[in-house]
This record gives structure tokens, C-alpha cells and sequence, in this order.
């Protein structure tokens, strides 16, 4: 914390004002609560769904791109619905993003049990595939007659629009999707056979073959639901804020990043994801809060979250960890 | 076991972060309201009572150190700030466009802004919904087409300057190969090239235009890749948008190792990264435009309109920097070219660029561009002789003139 406040010092900045702007900006104010609120809910879904495939060892990098594929085949969905009733568009669009990234999900995962391909090359790499195509499909096949050119689609047709807490834009649908999901998530972990399978394959792999639980079947099942949680994120950021595809970092602008920091801090503990992605969400909103009010340059936001990641990263090592300082001299410490 | 203690290293780090904020108030921060000017109201009331202050918010899209866009709207900003007295303002740098609503309300309702300027295309809509949202505050956007009662659009228009390096470019290219390195292929792009290879072509009718796309607004290495791959394609000058002095880098080396790629300064003022290689460009400066937009609001005489500025009004800008409108090194190259011009007989291409600048300058109807007949890339007519694209044909443009080799789309 000290070295976070030097960021600020440096710059001339009371550390205090600056940390009380930052989480006072992000949550001692409402409409700054409610961004915050905005921001957590994608974060949360990923980051419980990424819990669940780093507890099997399962290393995914590859959130954004599955993030990105459930968006495009929920695109698909929303583009196409006018023939649709309107009451059934929204759940389509979830159930082809989740399909989405579910697809995005388990094609590593097919990878590296039939193929022993690395999982954190094959991930991250899918990730700049879902990107390309996106950029593919805005700039040609889907680009919007009614958007002057720009790369962006068509909006949705208002059927395929989140519902938002009036004043706010928190999407509430997908708010409550993602913490039915993290708690699902919870028990799918720790209170269910294939939970055990799952913790069972990441702590002892040797073990869990022995007595007969398949590695593809559980890197199969761990992939569809992270992909699968990750793709629905997407599609409520798209149905939520957006209403249309556009750039892929406008749609996600890095959440499936931050949500491997955010299941780290949790101890890939799915119910831990909500209060650290609510955290995590603050410090980004709190971010501009900074800028604007004591005119800060944006990268004093990033060094500040860096130096807090750190040193919380830190501190989890020496509570893990005992040190002693041992003297060869007969002076004890 | 684990999770308590987690748990209490994030709720210590929280409540010192809180408690500490609150437990030691600094004198301006008594509560997030008030804590909200830079210079406390207070302080400026005998002033006050002489000129009422205004404050102005805006927003940028990219960092403010980078060498385009955002930095442009940043230099004007300091300049404008230099000459009024009254103004107060307040930038917010590399906000994504999903995040621009929050940035905007904060902006209102925390420090009080009178008026807020948001400089991306990609703020439009939620710049509206603002707009609606507060009648009494004064909207600006830049580079859309949506306009409220309190909400008007600017932008600095560079197609005029961009068919003037076409000439230059067009008169120094010895291959006939000419490259262009673009951002996005959005309309506003796809018009500059088109402007460029206008210009190109009535200077050698039988160049070829070659586009690149990056797929983005900044990327340096990409756009060296691309410089690159151009001038091994056999282009010999170089024109772009992309937001860091890259490809002039790539132009200057090549023709410091003895073969000539020229190219343009792009936005901002670029010859000291290629004092060899830059000849013009296309620059832009906004301070004419703030002034003026927010001299009006001060004075309650603002009006929403539509902004559209070019040559005459000084926001388009010929130059390799500010001060050298064609770089010197070229300038006797430029003369050696002459052309029958219709309207100027023969005509060498130093003289050209300046007759046209003086045209477009003193009034942009007595000639532009964009006058037919004007083909695209398949030979059909798309702007009939004697006709002029008018404003809507500008914004839309998804089409590439005679001569240009490239796709508007993937």
C-alpha cells in the first residue's frame, strides 16, 4: 500500500485523497457504486467459470476469445430474430453465446488430451482467432447498413435489449445470472461427485487416472463451463451495454484477463469471485474518478492496480510461506 | 482457513483506503462534492464577480501523449486555456468508448462541468442519451452526425490537404507505385485516400494507389510492417493514418540509405522524425475551434451546429510541420515536374499545390476534389461531370476512386 501511495506522492498527490477518491469514486457514491456494480458482473461469470478450470489444472488464458466467439454466435442469433417471438430472442442469444464459448472452450481442451498441445499456447492463441474474426465479420459480412460505415452491425432489435435498474446501467438480468452461476459454481466444486473429479484431476493427476476418471472427459467439462460462463458474460455485455458487435476490445476491453488476477485473489473459490470482482471492478471505475479529479494521467491507474496486485500477491507468499532468519553467528534473531 | 484470511487482508486494505480518506480530511476534500475544482470556487469569487468562470470536461479516446488524435485536441485545449482567462478545464484520457457514459455523468455531476467535449466516433450515442439527460449542460461532439438542441458535432475535415500531398506525391514518385498505410476502413479514411489518389492522378494519370490496412488507430509495428511491405512492392512515397510518426521512419531510412521513399506528416507535426524523407502532410489544429465553440457558450450566443472545418477556416493545416509547409529539400524537384492544368496551362507542380492551396483557402467552392467526373475502381461514374459530393457523399463513402488497389472491406 505504502508503494502504491509513492505512485501518488510522486506525482505531488496526497496518497490519502488519492485512495479515498479511488474507492470513495467507486463505492461511497451511488451512480459510482453502480458502475462498479456494471463492471463486476462480467468479471464475476468469468472469473467463477475460469475457478472451476484452474482447480482441475486446466491453465486457461483463453476467456477473451471465448468471451468473443459466444458474442459472435449471439450476434448471429440477435441480428436474425426478427422472424422470432420477442420473448424468446434474449434466451437464445444466451444459449448460442454460451454454446459459443462453451465451442471456443473445449477445442483446447480436445487439444491437449488428444494432442498433448499446450493449453496456455493453444488458449491464448484462440484468443487473437475469436479477435480476427470479429474484426472480420464487422468490417464485411455483418457491417451495418444503418452505421455510415462504421465497422459496427446493425443494433439489435429492441427485444434483444437487457432490461437495466432504471438510472443505472446494471444489466440485473445478467447480474443475476452470474451470481446464480458463481454459487452453482460453488457446489458444482465442492459439493458434487464431479466436483471431487475435478479437484481430484488438478491436485494429483496420477491419481485421479488410477482410479479410473478421464482426463478428456473432466478438460472437456471444465473447458464447456469455463467457455460457457466466459460466452455468457459476453453475451450480456453485448445485449446489456452495447446492443450492437463492434471492435473486439470495445466489447470486452480485457475481462477475461482480469478475471484470471480476479480467480487468483479468490482462491478459485467461485462465491470469493463476486466480492473481488465487485474490488476489481471498483479499482477501474475508481480509476477515471483519479483523472478527473486530480488530473492524474490514465497510467497512474494501471501502476496503481499493478502495485496492489503485487504486493497482495506478496503477502499471500508469506503467509504461505514461513521465513526465518538464521544466523551462523550464535546471536539469534 | 484460507478464504478468513484472504478476507481480512482485502477488508484491511478497504477500510484503511476508507477510514484513512475520511479520518484525514485534506481542507478541499471535506466531502467527494466539493472536493471536485481544481481551484476551489472559493478562491475566485472577487474574480467572479467580474467574468462568471465556465468549466469544460473533455474526453479522449487515446493517451494524450500519443502523436495524433487525442494530442491534437490536447495542444488546442493548452493553447485555448493560454488565451482565456475564464475557462476552467478537465481531461479524461484513454476512456473506452462502452465506459464514456460513466466518464460523462462524472464529469456533470461530481465536478460541475458546463460543457463537455467527447472526441470520438465511438462516444456518439452515449453522448446523446447525456445530452437528453441533462438540457442544461452544453454538448460537443466530434466526428459524428447526431445533433440535439444542446448537442452539436466539430470536425476538422483533411480531404483538401490530402489531394495536395496527392499532387506532391504524384509529381516525386518515379516508380508511378504509390502506398498508403491505413487505420481503419471506415468512410472517413476511405475518403482521404480517395483524395490522395485524386490528386495523385491529375498530376500521373497512370499511377497506381496501393492500400494497406492495420486494423487500427495506433500500432507502430504493424505500421512499419506495412511501410515496409509497400516500399518492396515498389512504392516510392508513403502516405497514412495511424497515430506515431512509424512509417516516416521507414520512408527516412530508406532514403538515407540512398533510395527516396517520401512521405507525409500525418495530424501532427512529423518532419523531425524524417527531415529527408517527409515533404508535406496534413495537420491539424483545433484551437481555432475551441475558441470559438466555447467563446459562444460563455457568452450564451452557442447554438447547436454542425462544425465542418477545412482549409479556410484554418483547423486543416498544409505542412511537414508548422512552420515548413513543403519541406525545402523538395521544393526544386517539385518545380522540375510541369503539367498542362486546365485553367493554369502549363503549370509546374510546386506552383499547382500553391495555386490550389490559395484556391481552397480563400474558398473551398471555387474548387474541391470531389468534382466529377470521378470513377471508382470498377470504371462506373459515381459523381457525374459537373456535380460536387456533397456532404452526406463525403461521410458515407465506402468506395475507392480509379486507380486505387485495395478492398474498403475484408
Amino acid at each position: 500500500m505504502s508503494a502504491a501511495g509513492l505512485v501518488f506522492a510522486v506525482q505531488g498527490v496526497n496518497p490519502w485523497t488519492a485512495l479515498w477518491k479511488i474507492f470513495g469514486g467507486s463505492f461511497c457514491r451511488s451512480f459510482g457504486f453502480f458502475e462498479t456494480m456494471t463492471k463486476a458482473i462480467p468479471l464475476i461469470l468469468i472469473s467463477a467459470g475460469l475457478s472451476i478450470a484452474f482447480r482441475a489444472r486446466f491453465w486457461n488464458i483463453g476467456a477473451e476469445g471465448q468471451l468473443l466467439f459466444g458474442c459472435i454466435l449471439a450476434t448471429g442469433v440477435g441480428l436474425h430474430s426478427s422472424s422470432l417471438p420477442s420473448y424468446c430472442v434474449l434466451p437464445l442469444m444466451f444459449l448460442a453465446g454460451a454454446t459459443g464459448g462453451a465451442l471456443w472452450g473445449t477445442l483446447p481442451a480436445l487439444l491437449r488430451e488428444k494432442y498433448r498441445v499446450n493449453e496456455v499456447i493453444s488458449t491464448l492463441m484462440l484468443n487473437y482467432i475469436a479477435a480476427e474474426a470479429v474484426q472480420y465479420l464487422i468490417y464485411g459480412p455483418w457491417k451495418g447498413k444503418t452505421q455510415w460505415g462504421f465497422p459496427y452491425t446493425d443494433n439489435f432489435p429492441p427485444a434483444a435489449s437487457l432490461p437495466v435498474i432504471p438510472g443505472t446501467r446494471i444489466h440485473w438480468l445478467t447480474l443475476l445470472i452470474g451470481l446464480v452461476m458463481a454459487c452453482a459454481a460453488y457446489f458444482l466444486l465442492e459439493r458434487s461427485s464431479m466436483g471431487f473429479e475435478i479437484r481430484v484431476s488438478g491436485e494429483n493427476p496420477e491419481a485421479a487416472r488410477r482410479s479410473g476418471i478421464s482426463p478428456l472427459r473432466v478438460s472437456l467439462l471444465v473447458m464447456g463451463l469455463s467457455g460457457g460462463l466466459a460466452g455468457l458474460a459476453g453475451t450480456g455485455e453485448l445485449c446489456g451495454v452495447h446492443h450492437h458487435l463492434t471492435y473486439p476490445w470495445a466489447i470486452s476491453s480485457g475481462y477475461g484477463f482480469t478475471a484470471i488476477i480476479v480467480a487468483w485473489m479468490a482462491m478459485l473459490n467461485p462465491l470469493w469471485c463476486i466480492p473481488v470482482s465487485l474490488l476489481f471492478a471498483g479499482l477501474l471505475v475508481g480509476g477515471d474518478a483519479i483523472q478527473t479529479s486530480l488530473g492524474l494521467p490514465f497510467a497512474t491507474v494501471n501502476v496503481f492496480n499493478g502495485a496492489i496486485l503485487f504486493f497482495l500477491m506478496l503477502a499471500e507468499f508469506f503467509r504461505e510461506n514461513k521465513i526465518s532468519l538464521k544466523r551462523s553467528a550464535s546471536a539469534g534473531a | 482457513m484460507n478464504i478468513f484470511k484472504t478476507s481480512c487482508i482485502t477488508a484491511m486494505i478497504l477500510s484503511a483506503a476508507l477510514s484513512c480518506g475520511c479520518g484525514k480530511p485534506q481542507p478541499p476534500v471535506k466531502s467527494p462534492s466539493t472536493a471536485a475544482g481544481v481551484p476551489a470556487p472559493t478562491a475566485a469569487t472577487s474574480e467572479q464577480q467580474q467574468v462568471r468562470k465556465f468549466k469544460a470536461g473533455l474526453i479522449y479516446v487515446g493517451p494524450v501523449g500519443d502523436y495524433g488524435w487525442s494530442n491534437a485536441h490536447e495542444l488546442a485545449r493548452l493553447q485555448v486555456m493560454k488565451k482565456i482567462p475564464w475557462l476552467q478545464s478537465i481531461v479524461v484520457e484513454s476512456v473506452p468508448e462502452a465506459d464514456s457514459a460513466r466518464v460523462i455523468d462524472r464529469l456533470i455531476l461530481e465536478e460541475k462541468c458546463d460543457a463537455v467535449f467527447t472526441t470520438s466516433f465511438g462516444y456518439m450515442d452515449a453522448t446523446v442519451d447525456a445530452a437528453k439527460r441533462y438540457p442544461n449542460k452544453l454538448f460537443m461532439h466530434c466526428s459524428g452526425y447526431k445533433r440535439e438542441k444542446n448537442l452539436g458535432t466539430y470536425f476538422a475535415e483533411l480531404y483538401e490537404t490530402y489531394y495536395l500531398c496527392g499532387l506532391m506525391a504524384g509529381a516525386l514518385s518515379k516508380t508511378g507505385k504509390i502506398g498508403y498505410v491505413g487505420a481503419h476502413p471506415i468512410p472517413e479514411v476511405v475518403r482521404h485516400i480517395n483524395a490522395f489518389a485524386i490528386g495523385i492522378r491529375e498530376i500521373n494519370p497512370e499511377a497506381k494507389l496501393s492500400v494497406k490496412w492495420l486494423f487500427s488507430w495506433y500500432d507502430p509495428a504493424k505500421a512499419k510492417e506495412a511501410a515496409e511491405a509497400l516500399v518492396a512492392e515498389g512504392c516510392d512515397a508513403i502516405s497514412f493514418t495511424e497515430d506515431s510518426p512509424a512509417v516516416i521512419q521507414v520512408g527516412e531510412a530508406h532514403t538515407n540509405a540512398g533510395k527516396p521513399v517520401y512521405t507525409f506528416s500525418h495530424y501532427s507535426a512529423m518532419l523531425k522524425f524524417g527531415e529527408n524523407s517527409v515533404v508535406s502532410g496534413q495537420l491539424v489544429d483545433w484551437t481555432g475551434m475551441y475558441e470559438k465553440t466555447l467563446s459562444a457558450m460563455h457568452t450564451g450566443t452557442w447554438q447547436s451546429e454542425d462544425l465542418w472545418w477545412l482549409l479556410k477556416e484554418g483547423a486543416a493545416v498544409l505542412g511537414a510541420d508548422f512552420r515548413q509547409t513543403i519541406n525545402y529539400r523538395h521544393i526544386d524537384m517539385l518545380k522540375g515536374v510541369t503539367r498542362e492544368i486546365e485553367g493554369f496551362g502549363a503549370i509546374n507542380a510546386y506552383d499547382l499545390v500553391n495555386k490550389r492551396l490559395d484556391q481552397m483557402k480563400a474558398d473551398p467552392r471555387s474548387f474541391d476534389p470531389f468534382t466529377g467526373p470521378i470513377k471508382d475502381q470498377t470504371g462506373a461514374i459515381r459523381i457525374p461531370e459537373g456535380h460536387v459530393a456533397d456532404h452526406d457523399a463525403l461521410w458515407s463513402m465506402d468506395w475507392f476512386v480509379e486507380g486505387v488497389e485495395g478492398r474498403t472491406s475484408q
